[in-house]
Protein backbone atom coordinates (compact mmCIF):
# COMPACT_ATOMS: atom_id res chain seq x y z
CA UNK A 1 0.00 0.00 0.00
CA UNK A 2 1.99 3.02 -1.18
CA UNK A 3 1.65 6.36 0.56
CA UNK A 4 1.56 9.53 -1.49
CA UNK A 5 2.52 11.66 1.46
CA UNK A 6 2.92 11.93 5.19
CA UNK A 7 -0.80 12.32 5.82
CA UNK A 8 -2.02 8.98 4.54
CA UNK A 9 0.91 7.37 6.40
CA UNK A 10 -0.30 9.05 9.60
CA UNK A 11 -3.77 7.65 8.98
CA UNK A 12 -2.27 4.19 8.59
CA UNK A 13 -0.37 4.60 11.86
CA UNK A 14 -3.66 5.45 13.50
CA UNK A 15 -5.28 2.30 12.13
CA UNK A 16 -2.38 0.08 13.24
CA UNK A 17 -2.39 1.49 16.78
CA UNK A 18 0.99 3.22 16.36
CA UNK A 19 -0.12 6.83 16.80
CA UNK A 20 -1.06 9.05 19.74
CA UNK A 21 -3.03 12.21 18.95
CA UNK A 22 -1.82 14.82 21.44
CA UNK A 23 -4.62 17.32 22.03
CA UNK A 24 -2.82 19.28 24.75
CA UNK A 25 -0.87 22.32 23.51
CA UNK A 26 2.82 21.57 23.14
CA UNK A 27 5.69 24.05 22.86
CA UNK A 28 7.88 23.88 19.75
CA UNK A 29 10.67 25.06 22.03
CA UNK A 30 12.06 21.84 23.56
CA UNK A 31 8.78 20.34 24.79
CA UNK A 32 7.90 18.60 21.52
CA UNK A 33 11.52 17.45 21.33
CA UNK A 34 11.55 16.13 24.88
CA UNK A 35 8.32 14.20 24.37
CA UNK A 36 9.60 12.75 21.13
CA UNK A 37 12.92 11.80 22.71
CA UNK A 38 11.16 9.92 25.48
CA UNK A 39 8.91 8.26 22.93
CA UNK A 40 12.02 6.95 21.21
CA UNK A 41 13.69 5.76 24.38
CA UNK A 42 10.69 3.75 25.60
CA UNK A 43 9.52 2.56 22.19
CA UNK A 44 6.20 4.41 22.37
CA UNK A 45 3.76 5.26 19.61
CA UNK A 46 4.39 8.26 17.37
CA UNK A 47 2.94 11.50 18.76
CA UNK A 48 0.91 13.72 16.45
CA UNK A 49 0.93 17.14 18.11
CA UNK A 50 -2.37 18.78 17.17
CA UNK A 51 -1.81 22.13 18.91
CA UNK A 52 1.58 23.81 18.73
CA UNK A 53 2.26 26.89 20.84
CA UNK A 54 2.44 30.11 18.77
CA UNK A 55 1.42 28.22 15.63
CA UNK A 56 -2.35 27.75 15.35
CA UNK A 57 -3.29 25.49 12.46
CA UNK A 58 0.08 23.78 12.41
CA UNK A 59 0.81 20.23 13.55
CA UNK A 60 3.95 18.24 14.24
CA UNK A 61 4.60 14.51 13.98
CA UNK A 62 7.22 13.05 16.31
CA UNK A 63 9.34 10.00 15.61
CA UNK A 64 7.62 8.89 12.41
CA UNK A 65 9.85 5.85 11.79
CA UNK A 66 11.41 5.22 15.19
CA UNK A 67 10.28 1.60 15.44
CA UNK A 68 10.38 -1.37 13.11
CA UNK A 69 6.60 -1.53 13.49
CA UNK A 70 6.20 1.92 11.96
CA UNK A 71 8.79 1.08 9.31
CA UNK A 72 6.74 -2.00 8.40
CA UNK A 73 3.59 0.12 8.16
CA UNK A 74 5.46 2.58 5.94
CA UNK A 75 6.28 -0.31 3.62
CA UNK A 76 2.67 -1.47 3.61
CA UNK A 77 3.55 -4.58 5.60
CA UNK A 78 1.76 -5.86 8.71
CA UNK A 79 3.11 -3.91 11.70
CA UNK A 80 4.33 -7.04 13.47
CA UNK A 81 6.40 -8.23 10.51
CA UNK A 82 9.67 -9.73 11.85
CA UNK A 83 12.78 -7.61 11.32
CA UNK A 84 14.41 -10.13 9.02
CA UNK A 85 11.31 -10.22 6.83
CA UNK A 86 11.25 -6.41 6.66
CA UNK A 87 14.90 -6.39 5.62
CA UNK A 88 14.39 -9.12 3.03
CA UNK A 89 11.42 -7.31 1.50
CA UNK A 90 13.33 -4.03 1.49
CA UNK A 91 16.23 -5.77 -0.23
CA UNK A 92 13.90 -7.14 -2.90
CA UNK A 93 12.14 -3.84 -3.57
CA UNK A 94 15.26 -1.69 -3.45
CA UNK A 95 16.74 -3.55 -6.40
CA UNK A 96 13.95 -2.19 -8.61
CA UNK A 97 13.66 1.25 -10.12
CA UNK A 98 10.54 3.29 -10.91
CA UNK A 99 11.04 6.76 -12.29
CA UNK A 100 8.95 9.57 -10.79
CA UNK A 101 5.81 10.78 -12.52
CA UNK A 102 5.66 14.51 -13.15
CA UNK A 103 2.34 16.10 -12.26
CA UNK A 104 0.95 19.52 -12.91
CA UNK A 105 1.18 22.16 -10.25
CA UNK A 106 -2.62 22.02 -9.85
CA UNK A 107 -2.29 18.39 -8.72
CA UNK A 108 0.45 19.14 -6.21
CA UNK A 109 -0.80 19.86 -2.67
CA UNK A 110 2.63 21.22 -1.76
CA UNK A 111 1.79 24.24 -3.95
CA UNK A 112 -1.32 25.24 -2.00
CA UNK A 113 0.56 28.17 -0.45
CA UNK A 114 3.59 30.08 -1.60
CA UNK A 115 5.83 32.90 -0.44
CA UNK A 116 8.69 34.30 -2.46
CA UNK A 117 11.51 36.78 -2.18
CA UNK A 118 10.97 39.37 0.51
CA UNK A 119 7.86 37.56 1.72
CA UNK A 120 9.89 34.56 2.84
CA UNK A 121 9.78 34.04 6.59
CA UNK A 122 10.89 30.65 7.89
CA UNK A 123 9.59 31.54 11.35
CA UNK A 124 6.14 31.07 9.90
CA UNK A 125 6.63 27.35 10.59
CA UNK A 126 7.04 25.62 13.96
CA UNK A 127 10.64 24.64 13.48
CA UNK A 128 11.43 22.77 16.68
CA UNK A 129 14.23 23.53 19.08
CA UNK A 130 14.94 19.83 19.35
CA UNK A 131 17.53 19.58 22.14
CA UNK A 132 18.51 22.11 24.79
CA UNK A 133 21.67 23.80 23.56
CA UNK A 134 21.26 23.03 19.88
CA UNK A 135 22.66 25.65 17.57
CA UNK A 136 19.27 26.56 16.19
CA UNK A 137 15.81 25.41 15.26
CA UNK A 138 16.12 22.39 13.02
CA UNK A 139 13.20 22.67 10.64
CA UNK A 140 14.56 19.79 8.60
CA UNK A 141 14.94 16.54 10.56
CA UNK A 142 12.77 14.18 8.47
CA UNK A 143 13.08 15.39 4.95
CA UNK A 144 15.13 15.17 1.81
CA UNK A 145 17.38 17.66 0.07
CA UNK A 146 17.27 17.68 -3.73
CA UNK A 147 20.29 18.84 -5.72
CA UNK A 148 21.55 18.31 -9.26
CA UNK A 149 25.11 17.69 -10.33
CA UNK A 150 26.74 20.69 -11.97
CA UNK A 151 27.85 18.91 -15.15
CA UNK A 152 25.44 16.00 -15.54
CA UNK A 153 21.77 15.07 -15.07
CA UNK A 154 22.48 13.24 -11.82
CA UNK A 155 19.95 14.28 -9.18
CA UNK A 156 20.62 13.47 -5.56
CA UNK A 157 18.14 13.04 -2.74
CA UNK A 158 19.73 13.03 0.70
CA UNK A 159 18.78 13.70 4.30
CA UNK A 160 21.15 16.28 5.75
CA UNK A 161 20.42 18.36 8.82
CA UNK A 162 19.44 21.99 8.21
CA UNK A 163 18.72 24.71 10.79
CA UNK A 164 17.17 28.16 10.59
CA UNK A 165 19.51 31.14 10.92
CA UNK A 166 16.95 33.84 10.24
CA UNK A 167 13.83 34.45 8.22
CA UNK A 168 15.45 33.63 4.88
CA UNK A 169 18.73 31.87 5.59
CA UNK A 170 19.54 28.40 6.81
CA UNK A 171 22.69 26.52 7.67
CA UNK A 172 23.52 22.89 7.12
CA UNK A 173 26.10 20.18 7.52
CA UNK A 174 27.60 19.04 4.22
CA UNK A 175 30.42 16.52 4.28
CA UNK A 176 32.71 15.92 1.31
CA UNK A 177 32.06 12.16 1.40
CA UNK A 178 28.34 12.65 0.94
CA UNK A 179 26.77 12.81 -2.51
CA UNK A 180 25.65 16.38 -1.87
CA UNK A 181 29.23 17.17 -0.87
CA UNK A 182 30.55 15.74 -4.13
CA UNK A 183 28.16 17.99 -5.99
CA UNK A 184 28.76 21.05 -3.85
CA UNK A 185 32.54 21.04 -4.33
CA UNK A 186 31.98 21.24 -8.08
CA UNK A 187 29.76 24.30 -7.68
CA UNK A 188 32.34 25.84 -5.36
CA UNK A 189 35.13 25.21 -7.84
CA UNK A 190 33.04 26.99 -10.49
CA UNK A 191 32.17 29.73 -7.97
CA UNK A 192 28.49 29.15 -8.59
CA UNK A 193 25.62 28.77 -6.11
CA UNK A 194 24.06 25.31 -5.94
CA UNK A 195 20.26 25.27 -6.35
CA UNK A 196 18.51 23.09 -3.80
CA UNK A 197 15.05 22.12 -2.63
CA UNK A 198 14.40 20.90 0.89
CA UNK A 199 11.36 18.68 1.04
CA UNK A 200 9.96 18.54 4.56
CA UNK A 201 7.51 15.77 5.33
CA UNK A 202 7.58 13.68 2.18
CA UNK A 203 6.04 10.20 1.99
CA UNK A 204 8.03 7.90 4.28
CA UNK A 205 9.69 5.78 1.59
CA UNK A 206 10.99 8.87 -0.18
CA UNK A 207 12.60 9.93 3.09
CA UNK A 208 14.05 6.43 3.52
CA UNK A 209 15.28 6.26 -0.06
CA UNK A 210 17.10 9.55 0.46
CA UNK A 211 19.22 7.79 3.09
CA UNK A 212 20.45 5.28 0.52
CA UNK A 213 23.40 5.75 -1.74
CA UNK A 214 23.01 4.16 -5.14
CA UNK A 215 25.98 6.17 -6.40
CA UNK A 216 26.71 8.80 -9.00
CA UNK A 217 24.27 8.87 -11.87
CA UNK A 218 21.45 7.18 -10.00
CA UNK A 219 18.73 9.07 -8.23
CA UNK A 220 17.09 7.94 -5.02
CA UNK A 221 13.77 9.10 -6.47
CA UNK A 222 13.72 6.00 -8.67
CA UNK A 223 14.34 3.79 -5.63
CA UNK A 224 11.57 5.54 -3.70
CA UNK A 225 9.19 4.54 -6.47
CA UNK A 226 10.35 0.94 -6.30
CA UNK A 227 9.99 0.89 -2.52
CA UNK A 228 6.48 2.29 -2.80
CA UNK A 229 5.50 0.07 -5.70
CA UNK A 230 4.45 3.04 -7.79
CA UNK A 231 6.17 6.17 -9.07
CA UNK A 232 6.56 9.13 -6.74
CA UNK A 233 4.54 12.04 -8.04
CA UNK A 234 6.81 15.04 -8.42
CA UNK A 235 6.31 18.65 -9.42
CA UNK A 236 8.70 21.28 -10.69
CA UNK A 237 10.07 23.83 -8.26
CA UNK A 238 9.04 27.46 -8.52
CA UNK A 239 12.52 28.94 -8.85
CA UNK A 240 14.74 26.24 -10.35
CA UNK A 241 14.68 23.14 -12.51
CA UNK A 242 14.42 20.64 -9.67
CA UNK A 243 11.47 18.34 -9.00
CA UNK A 244 10.06 17.56 -5.58
CA UNK A 245 7.45 15.13 -4.21
CA UNK A 246 4.12 16.78 -4.93
CA UNK A 247 2.46 15.66 -1.70
CA UNK A 248 5.16 16.99 0.63
CA UNK A 249 4.19 19.20 3.53
CA UNK A 250 6.69 22.04 2.97
CA UNK A 251 9.20 22.74 0.19
CA UNK A 252 11.99 25.27 0.64
CA UNK A 253 13.81 26.42 -2.48
CA UNK A 254 17.02 28.37 -2.73
CA UNK A 255 20.75 28.20 -3.25
CA UNK A 256 23.74 26.99 -1.27
CA UNK A 257 26.28 29.78 -1.58
CA UNK A 258 29.77 28.91 -2.78
CA UNK A 259 32.91 29.46 -0.72
CA UNK A 260 31.26 30.98 2.32
CA UNK A 261 30.35 29.51 5.69
CA UNK A 262 28.37 30.68 8.69
CA UNK A 263 28.48 29.09 12.12
CA UNK A 264 26.06 26.14 12.31
CA UNK A 265 25.27 23.62 15.02
CA UNK A 266 25.85 22.05 17.39
CA UNK A 267 23.13 19.41 17.19
CA UNK A 268 22.36 16.28 19.18
CA UNK A 269 23.19 13.66 16.62
CA UNK A 270 22.41 10.06 15.76
CA UNK A 271 25.49 8.81 17.57
CA UNK A 272 23.70 9.63 20.82
CA UNK A 273 25.94 12.60 21.56
CA UNK A 274 26.42 16.21 20.59
CA UNK A 275 29.87 15.57 19.20
CA UNK A 276 30.88 18.18 16.70
CA UNK A 277 31.07 21.82 17.76
CA UNK A 278 29.48 24.88 16.29
CA UNK A 279 31.54 25.54 13.20
CA UNK A 280 31.39 27.55 9.99
CA UNK A 281 29.29 25.50 7.59
CA UNK A 282 27.48 26.03 4.26
CA UNK A 283 24.80 28.69 3.89
CA UNK A 284 21.39 27.94 2.37
CA UNK A 285 19.66 31.10 1.17
CA UNK A 286 15.91 30.83 0.65
CA UNK A 287 14.13 32.17 -2.42
CA UNK A 288 10.75 30.58 -2.07
CA UNK A 289 8.68 28.37 0.22
CA UNK A 290 5.59 26.40 -0.77
CA UNK A 291 3.44 24.39 1.60
CA UNK A 292 0.23 22.49 2.09
CA UNK A 293 -2.70 23.92 3.99
CA UNK A 294 -2.30 23.22 7.73
CA UNK A 295 1.19 21.79 7.28
CA UNK A 296 2.61 19.05 9.45
CA UNK A 297 6.26 19.44 10.50
CA UNK A 298 7.83 16.06 11.22
CA UNK A 299 10.33 15.85 14.06
CA UNK A 300 12.94 13.11 14.15
CA UNK A 301 14.75 13.59 17.45
CA UNK A 302 18.20 12.14 17.01
CA UNK A 303 20.09 11.01 20.07
CA UNK A 304 20.51 7.89 22.15
CA UNK A 305 19.18 4.89 20.20
CA UNK A 306 16.61 3.93 19.11
CA UNK A 307 15.14 6.71 17.02
CA UNK A 308 14.20 7.21 13.38
CA UNK A 309 17.78 7.56 12.22
CA UNK A 310 18.84 4.22 13.73
CA UNK A 311 15.90 2.32 12.28
CA UNK A 312 16.47 3.85 8.84
CA UNK A 313 20.24 3.23 8.96
CA UNK A 314 19.68 -0.35 10.05
CA UNK A 315 17.83 -0.80 6.77
CA UNK A 316 19.51 1.53 4.28
CA UNK A 317 23.14 1.28 5.41
CA UNK A 318 22.63 -2.44 5.83
CA UNK A 319 21.44 -2.57 2.23
CA UNK A 320 24.64 -0.92 1.03
CA UNK A 321 26.73 -3.41 2.99
CA UNK A 322 24.62 -6.30 1.74
CA UNK A 323 25.13 -5.21 -1.85
CA UNK A 324 28.87 -4.98 -1.25
CA UNK A 325 29.29 -8.42 0.35
CA UNK A 326 26.63 -10.41 -1.49
CA UNK A 327 29.22 -12.12 -3.69
CA UNK A 328 30.63 -13.84 -0.63
CA UNK A 329 29.01 -16.91 0.96
CA UNK A 330 27.17 -14.90 3.59
CA UNK A 331 24.21 -15.95 5.70
CA UNK A 332 23.00 -12.50 6.64
CA UNK A 333 23.85 -8.90 7.47
CA UNK A 334 22.45 -6.93 10.38
CA UNK A 335 23.13 -3.38 11.51
CA UNK A 336 21.58 -3.26 14.99
CA UNK A 337 19.80 0.05 15.65
CA UNK A 338 21.23 0.12 19.18
CA UNK A 339 24.72 0.51 17.68
CA UNK A 340 23.75 3.83 16.08
CA UNK A 341 24.61 2.24 12.78
CA UNK A 342 28.25 1.82 13.79
CA UNK A 343 28.54 -1.94 13.41
CA UNK A 344 27.62 -4.44 10.75
CA UNK A 345 27.27 -8.04 11.85
CA UNK A 346 27.90 -10.42 8.98
CA UNK A 347 27.40 -14.18 9.02
CA UNK A 348 29.60 -16.25 6.69
CA UNK A 349 30.20 -19.80 5.62
CA UNK A 350 33.86 -20.07 6.43
CA UNK A 351 35.10 -21.67 3.25
CA UNK A 352 38.63 -20.31 3.54
CA UNK A 353 40.87 -18.71 6.12
CA UNK A 354 40.72 -14.92 6.44
CA UNK A 355 37.31 -14.71 4.77
CA UNK A 356 36.33 -12.39 7.61
CA UNK A 357 38.99 -9.88 6.55
CA UNK A 358 37.94 -10.26 2.94
CA UNK A 359 34.29 -9.58 3.76
CA UNK A 360 35.16 -6.67 6.05
CA UNK A 361 37.31 -5.11 3.34
CA UNK A 362 34.36 -5.31 0.95
CA UNK A 363 32.08 -3.73 3.53
CA UNK A 364 34.45 -0.86 4.18
CA UNK A 365 34.82 -0.42 0.46
CA UNK A 366 31.12 0.30 0.13
CA UNK A 367 29.86 3.87 0.00
CA UNK A 368 28.34 3.71 3.48
CA UNK A 369 31.15 1.60 4.87
CA UNK A 370 33.06 4.54 6.24
CA UNK A 371 30.11 5.32 8.50
CA UNK A 372 30.45 1.91 10.16
CA UNK A 373 33.79 1.63 11.96
CA UNK A 374 33.04 -1.81 13.41
CA UNK A 375 32.49 -5.13 11.70
CA UNK A 376 31.67 -8.38 13.48
CA UNK A 377 31.94 -11.56 11.42
CA UNK A 378 30.38 -14.74 12.76
CA UNK A 379 30.10 -18.31 11.58
CA UNK A 380 27.05 -19.55 9.73
CA UNK A 381 25.59 -21.21 12.82
CA UNK A 382 25.07 -17.82 14.47
CA UNK A 383 21.86 -15.93 13.66
CA UNK A 384 23.08 -12.40 12.98
CA UNK A 385 19.64 -10.99 13.80
CA UNK A 386 19.72 -12.52 17.30
CA UNK A 387 21.88 -10.27 19.48
CA UNK A 388 21.98 -12.94 22.20
CA UNK A 389 23.66 -15.33 19.81
CA UNK A 390 25.98 -12.62 18.53
CA UNK A 391 27.10 -11.67 22.03
CA UNK A 392 27.68 -15.33 22.84
CA UNK A 393 29.90 -15.69 19.78
CA UNK A 394 31.66 -12.42 20.53
CA UNK A 395 32.75 -13.49 23.98
CA UNK A 396 33.43 -17.15 23.33
CA UNK A 397 34.80 -17.40 19.80
CA UNK A 398 36.68 -14.13 19.48
CA UNK A 399 40.35 -14.56 20.27
CA UNK A 400 41.38 -11.42 22.20
CA UNK A 401 44.51 -11.02 20.08
CA UNK A 402 44.24 -13.09 16.90
CA UNK A 403 40.61 -12.16 16.25
CA UNK A 404 40.97 -8.41 16.68
CA UNK A 405 42.02 -6.43 13.63
CA UNK A 406 42.21 -2.67 14.06
CA UNK A 407 43.63 -0.27 11.53
CA UNK A 408 43.41 3.35 10.41
CA UNK A 409 40.63 4.25 8.02
CA UNK A 410 38.43 7.08 6.90
CA UNK A 411 36.54 8.66 9.74
CA UNK A 412 33.56 10.87 10.28
CA UNK A 413 33.34 14.14 12.14
CA UNK A 414 30.54 12.86 14.33
CA UNK A 415 32.32 9.76 15.70
CA UNK A 416 32.36 10.33 19.48
CA UNK A 417 35.46 8.19 20.11
CA UNK A 418 37.72 10.26 17.88
CA UNK A 419 39.80 13.14 19.16
CA UNK A 420 38.93 16.67 18.14
CA UNK A 421 41.81 16.68 15.70
CA UNK A 422 40.75 13.36 14.18
CA UNK A 423 37.15 14.55 13.83
CA UNK A 424 38.26 17.72 12.11
CA UNK A 425 40.21 15.90 9.45
CA UNK A 426 38.18 12.69 9.21
CA UNK A 427 40.99 10.50 10.51
CA UNK A 428 39.18 7.40 11.66
CA UNK A 429 39.78 3.74 12.29
CA UNK A 430 38.23 0.37 11.57
CA UNK A 431 37.93 -2.64 13.81
CA UNK A 432 37.13 -6.16 12.64
CA UNK A 433 36.12 -8.66 15.30
CA UNK A 434 36.51 -12.07 13.71
CA UNK A 435 34.32 -14.48 15.66
CA UNK A 436 34.79 -17.43 13.35
CA UNK A 437 36.64 -20.59 14.24
CA UNK A 438 40.07 -20.91 12.59
CA UNK A 439 39.76 -22.77 9.31
CA UNK A 440 42.36 -25.36 10.24
CA UNK A 441 40.67 -26.40 13.49
CA UNK A 442 39.48 -29.95 13.00
CA UNK A 443 35.95 -31.06 13.79
CA UNK A 444 35.93 -33.09 17.02
CA UNK A 445 39.52 -32.16 17.91
CA UNK A 446 40.33 -28.42 18.14
CA UNK A 447 36.86 -27.11 17.23
CA UNK A 448 34.58 -26.96 20.31
CA UNK A 449 31.16 -28.50 20.01
CA UNK A 450 28.31 -26.09 20.48
CA UNK A 451 26.31 -27.19 23.52
CA UNK A 452 22.86 -26.19 22.34
CA UNK A 453 19.56 -28.04 22.11
CA UNK A 454 19.80 -28.35 18.36
CA UNK A 455 23.49 -29.22 18.26
CA UNK A 456 24.33 -31.53 21.16
CA UNK A 457 21.36 -33.91 21.29
CA UNK A 458 20.41 -36.59 18.79
CA UNK A 459 17.93 -35.42 16.20
CA UNK A 460 15.39 -38.08 17.16
CA UNK A 461 15.55 -37.01 20.81
CA UNK A 462 15.03 -33.38 19.86
CA UNK A 463 11.95 -34.34 17.88
CA UNK A 464 10.61 -36.46 20.74
CA UNK A 465 11.12 -33.68 23.27
CA UNK A 466 9.39 -31.18 21.03
CA UNK A 467 6.53 -33.55 20.32
CA UNK A 468 5.99 -34.15 24.05
CA UNK A 469 6.60 -30.56 25.13
CA UNK A 470 3.04 -29.89 26.27
CA UNK A 471 2.83 -33.32 27.84
CA UNK A 472 5.77 -32.38 30.07
CA UNK A 473 3.59 -29.63 31.47
CA UNK A 474 5.08 -26.63 29.64
CA UNK B 1 15.25 40.33 25.47
CA UNK B 2 18.02 37.86 26.29
CA UNK B 3 20.68 36.58 23.95
CA UNK B 4 23.05 33.66 23.58
CA UNK B 5 26.58 33.36 22.26
CA UNK B 6 28.51 30.17 21.49
CA UNK B 7 32.11 30.44 22.62
CA UNK B 8 34.65 28.18 24.31
CA UNK B 9 37.33 30.69 25.30
CA UNK B 10 35.88 33.73 27.03
CA UNK B 11 39.31 35.35 27.24
CA UNK B 12 38.88 36.06 23.53
CA UNK B 13 35.88 38.27 24.32
CA UNK B 14 37.07 41.85 24.72
CA UNK B 15 35.07 43.70 27.33
CA UNK B 16 34.22 47.38 27.40
CA UNK B 17 34.62 48.16 23.71
CA UNK B 18 32.47 47.32 20.70
CA UNK B 19 33.13 43.93 19.12
CA UNK B 20 31.41 42.06 16.31
CA UNK B 21 29.42 39.08 17.54
CA UNK B 22 27.15 36.40 16.06
CA UNK B 23 24.42 35.95 18.64
CA UNK B 24 20.83 34.77 18.76
CA UNK B 25 17.82 35.84 20.74
CA UNK B 26 16.24 33.35 23.12
CA UNK B 27 12.63 33.94 22.10
CA UNK B 28 12.57 32.62 18.58
CA UNK B 29 16.28 31.85 18.19
CA UNK B 30 16.88 34.25 15.34
CA UNK B 31 20.54 34.81 14.49
CA UNK B 32 21.87 38.36 14.73
CA UNK B 33 25.16 39.79 13.57
CA UNK B 34 25.90 42.79 15.78
CA UNK B 35 28.45 45.22 17.09
CA UNK B 36 28.09 45.20 20.82
CA UNK B 37 29.74 45.87 24.12
CA UNK B 38 29.89 42.94 26.50
CA UNK B 39 30.82 42.54 30.15
CA UNK B 40 31.07 39.64 32.53
CA UNK B 41 29.07 41.37 35.25
CA UNK B 42 26.04 43.59 35.58
CA UNK B 43 28.13 46.18 37.43
CA UNK B 44 30.35 46.71 34.41
CA UNK B 45 27.42 47.19 32.04
CA UNK B 46 24.35 48.30 34.00
CA UNK B 47 22.33 49.07 30.88
CA UNK B 48 23.17 45.71 29.31
CA UNK B 49 20.82 42.86 28.50
CA UNK B 50 21.47 39.28 29.55
CA UNK B 51 23.89 37.33 27.36
CA UNK B 52 24.10 33.62 28.05
CA UNK B 53 27.27 31.88 26.98
CA UNK B 54 27.36 28.35 25.66
CA UNK B 55 30.34 26.20 24.86
CA UNK B 56 30.50 25.35 21.17
CA UNK B 57 29.03 21.92 21.91
CA UNK B 58 25.98 23.56 23.46
CA UNK B 59 26.58 23.37 27.21
CA UNK B 60 25.32 26.51 28.91
CA UNK B 61 27.54 28.31 31.41
CA UNK B 62 25.84 28.94 34.74
CA UNK B 63 26.43 32.69 34.97
CA UNK B 64 25.36 35.12 32.24
CA UNK B 65 27.31 37.99 30.78
CA UNK B 66 25.73 41.23 29.66
CA UNK B 67 25.46 42.85 26.27
CA UNK B 68 24.63 46.24 24.85
CA UNK B 69 23.97 46.10 21.13
CA UNK B 70 25.45 49.14 19.43
CA UNK B 71 24.55 48.28 15.86
CA UNK B 72 22.80 45.45 14.02
CA UNK B 73 24.95 44.55 11.02
CA UNK B 74 23.64 43.47 7.64
CA UNK B 75 23.56 39.79 6.77
CA UNK B 76 25.43 37.09 8.59
CA UNK B 77 29.15 36.79 9.39
CA UNK B 78 30.39 34.75 6.45
CA UNK B 79 33.84 33.26 6.39
CA UNK B 80 35.76 30.84 4.20
CA UNK B 81 36.47 27.37 5.44
CA UNK B 82 36.59 23.62 4.71
CA UNK B 83 33.60 21.31 4.66
CA UNK B 84 33.03 19.39 7.84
Amino acid sequence: MPFKGLRDFIEALGRSGDLVRVEREVDWNLEAGAITRRVCEIGERAPLFLRVKDYPGHRMLGAPLATYRRFAVAMGLPPDTPVRAILDEFDRRSRGRLKPRVVDRSQAPCKQNVMRGEEVDLFRFPAPMVHEGDGGRYLATFHLVVTRDLDSDWVNWGMYRVMVHNRNTMGGLILPGQDIGRMYVKYEAADRPMPYAIVIGPDPMSAVASCMSPGPGETEADIAGALNGEPVEVVRCETCDLYVPAHAEIVIEGEVLPKVRVEEGPFGEYTGYRTSPRMPRPVFTVKCVTWRDDPIVPLANMGVPVDDSHIIFSVTWRQDVLNAVSKFPITGVYVPPESAGHVAIIGVHKVYEHIAQHVADAMWGSKMGYLMPYCIVVDADVDVYDMGQVLHALFTKLHPIRGVHGRPGPGHGLFPFMSLEERRWGKGAHLLLDCTWPFDWREGIERPQRAGFTTIYPKELQERVLANWKAYGF
Amino acid sequence: MEYELFIDDTSALRQGEPVELFIRDTERYEAKYVRAIVADSRDKLPEGEVLWLRYTRGLKRPQPWYIKIVQELEGLPMVEGPLG
